[in-house]
């Protein structure tokens, strides 16, 4: 038996499409480690994985952003 | 000399630190009376974004950060990252989870998981038994803040104040200023510590690759030419931490993060769903100063080559005794403790309040209905005992470090995987009316008992994979089995009692909401 009451939808049964955003992390840390995982080229003198790995973690703030900012455009509909 | 001087500005740090506790209390006080629980446990729910951001970064970077971050960039290198990797991910999904629990939590009057899981279930012994397993996960914590602060001190006083007496200091000071302030005591402290943290990192940063290395390119380029092992994974003799250990690690731990009960403590104490969005921003912002600590630990592979084992934890308190004056050393330590103090006081706080509401309160009978039942005479009697169980949990992790210190450390291995196979019983159930208690029981005691079997018998990671993951899997199909072909739950309440419904989005009103977006457009 199901009292579903208008509004009243479980996360994410609304269409929420910008909090795909927040997978990005998981791309860039994870999704592409195999190509990532090198020593060379050496950017700003830094071995490339753990440039790319700060690159990553530069970026997931940027992300989470992009994200609200879906929602707050979704809101203002 | 250089011991008093270091352990004299030691003294004063903790000294304003125990002074800053108590003034937050008063603070509060001066303006609205409110003694009951939920103001000890989650600050009033009125924390804003910026003690949310220092509460949250404050949990999150431990004395291990210090320690074991340092430690395993100097012992493994690589591997290291996926801390960073783990804390980012997690917080990116906090942005999801941090508002839907802070609503239901909010709507129920609520104050932990354990009482989270009683009201969706209905079932308060099931809240007391995730108290229960979740005092077991989190005791390690606590004594491994204890030792670490225990090591940071001892070391920075030069040895003038021993192991012992560093470990009962770290419990007095954290145990007094957690009983009398609750939450909002330690997200005042936050704020010192933060400042110190990032003051001494920022400074460490730049100071030890010149005074070693001639600068950082040529810091940069030693470490490329003579230490690759360590620049990729699986690391230097990690033992099996590669490319698929750190994926499936870093997934796990990002799922369990959200939900661990000390996030979820910072996360009930906002103001509104919406600071915990916008703290889901700025929050992962802070995982780039990780990268200081394990730079420093490689760095210290070159200035103090040869620690082994758990002595390459104190790889970069090496290098700070080894080129700073006593001061500055004092000042580093001080940071460090903190790092152990605020952790230890939220970890001790949400054992409090698991046990004060889900365990002695679920036997009472008391709190369990809708409104404001954590603020009323149940309330606070809930919260008197919850504040004798901080002192006895506190307790029994400085007599355990003194008297068994191995108990715990072996506890600790199975603590984060472990609290991993609660994720379906909470996410899972908040959002699938259908998920039934059966479910979540049969899935999370599969779990446990596939984390502890693989761990205990030192088959973790389990083919090159976290065993963790492997448990969550387990759990999962477990749990749909029993929903499918199991009991069917008979419970009367409406879904929007029971799951977490997405009302709370977004809460601003309209002027707010045009100013966001405004400001979310133009900064684009």
């Amino acid at each position: 038996m199901r009292n579903q009451t208008p509004g009243g939808a479980p996360p994410g049964s609304r269409k929420r499409p910008a909090l795909l955003w927040l997978l990005l992390p998981y791309v860039l840390f994870l999704a592409v480690l195999p190509l990532v995982n090198r020593l060379t080229p050496t950017v700003f003198g830094l071995p490339f994985l753990f440039f790319w790995m700060l690159l990553a973690t530069v970026a997931t703030p940027g992300a989470v952003w992009l994200a609200r900012r879906g929602d707050l455009r979704r809101g203002r509909r | 000399m250089k011991a008093t001087v270091a352990t004299s500005v030691f003294a004063v740090f903790m000294a304003l630190t125990l002074a800053l506790g108590l003034l937050a209390v008063r603070a509060r006080r001066g303006g609205r009376r409110e003694r009951g629980l939920a103001e000890w446990s989650v600050g009033g729910r009125s924390l804003g974004t910026v003690f949310i951001w220092v509460l949250m970064a404050g949990e999150s970077y431990t004395s291990f950060s210090y320690l074991g971050a340092a430690g395993w960039g100097y012992r493994f290198g690589a591997p290291v990252l996926y801390v960073i990797a783990y804390m980012s991910c997690g917080y990116a999904l906090g942005y999801v989870v941090g508002p839907m629990l802070w609503a239901y939590a909010r709507r129920h009057g609520l104050v932990g998981i354990t009482d989270i899981v009683a009201h969706r279930y209905g079932r308060p012994w099931l809240g007391t038994a995730v108290a229960l397993f979740a005092t077991v996960c989190l005791l390690p914590y606590i004594q491994l803040q204890i030792t670490g602060m225990g090591v940071v001190v001892s070391t920075i006083s030069y040895g003038a104040i021993s192991l012992n007496w560093a470990y009962f200091l770290g419990f007095a000071l954290t145990t007094t200023f957690v009983v009398v302030s609750g939450l909002r005591g330690s997200a005042w402290v936050s704020v010192l510590k933060d400042v110190l943290v990032i003051a001494t990192l920022g400074f460490l940063v730049v100071y030890v690759p010149l005074h070693y290395f001639d600068g950082y390119g040529a810091f940069l380029d030693r470490v490329v030419a003579e230490k690759p092992q360590w620049l990729t994974f699986p690391g230097h003799e990690s033992g099996g931490l590669g490319q698929g250990w750190f994926i499936s690690t870093t997934v796990v731990n990002s799922l369990t993060v959200v939900i661990f009960p000390t996030t979820v403590a910072g996360y009930l104490g906002a103001r509104s769903a919406d600071t915990l969005r916008r703290n889901a921003v700025y929050l992962p912002a802070y995982n780039v100063l990780l990268f200081v600590p394990v730079a420093l630990g490689m760095a210290a592979l070159f200035v103090v080559p040869g620690l082994t084992g758990t002595q390459s934890d104190l790889a970069l308190f090496k290098l700070v005794t080894d080129s700073l004056p006593a001061w500055a050393v004092g000042v580093i330590g001080v940071a460090a403790a903190l790092s152990s103090i605020v952790p230890m006081a939220v970890f001790m706080l949400v054992i409090g309040t698991m046990w004060g509401r889900s365990v002695f309160g679920a036997r009472s009978g008391a709190g369990a209905g809708p409104g404001e039942p954590v603020d009323g005479a149940a309330g606070q009697r809930q919260k008197r005992w919850s504040q004798l169980v901080v002192v006895a949990a506190g307790t029994l992790a400085l007599l355990l470090t003194y008297f068994a210190p191995q108990t715990l450390v072996r506890l600790s291995l199975i603590s984060y995987e472990g609290m991993a196979q609660l994720v379906p019983m909470l996410l899972l159930g908040l959002v699938w009316r259908r998920f039934t208690w059966q479910a979540a029981v049969a899935g999370a005691v599969a779990g446990i008992a596939l984390v502890c079997a693989a761990v205990f018998s030192g088959h973790d990671p389990l083919w090159g994979v976290n065993a963790g993951l492997l448990a969550l899997a387990l759990n999962v199909a477990v749990a749909l089995a029993v929903t499918r072909f199991g009991p069917r739950a008979r419970d009367a309440r409406p879904d929007t009692e029971v799951l977490a419904v997405d009302d709370e989005f977004p809460r601003l009103t309209e002027g707010d909401r045009a100013v966001a977006v405004g400001a979310a457009d133009s900064a684009n």
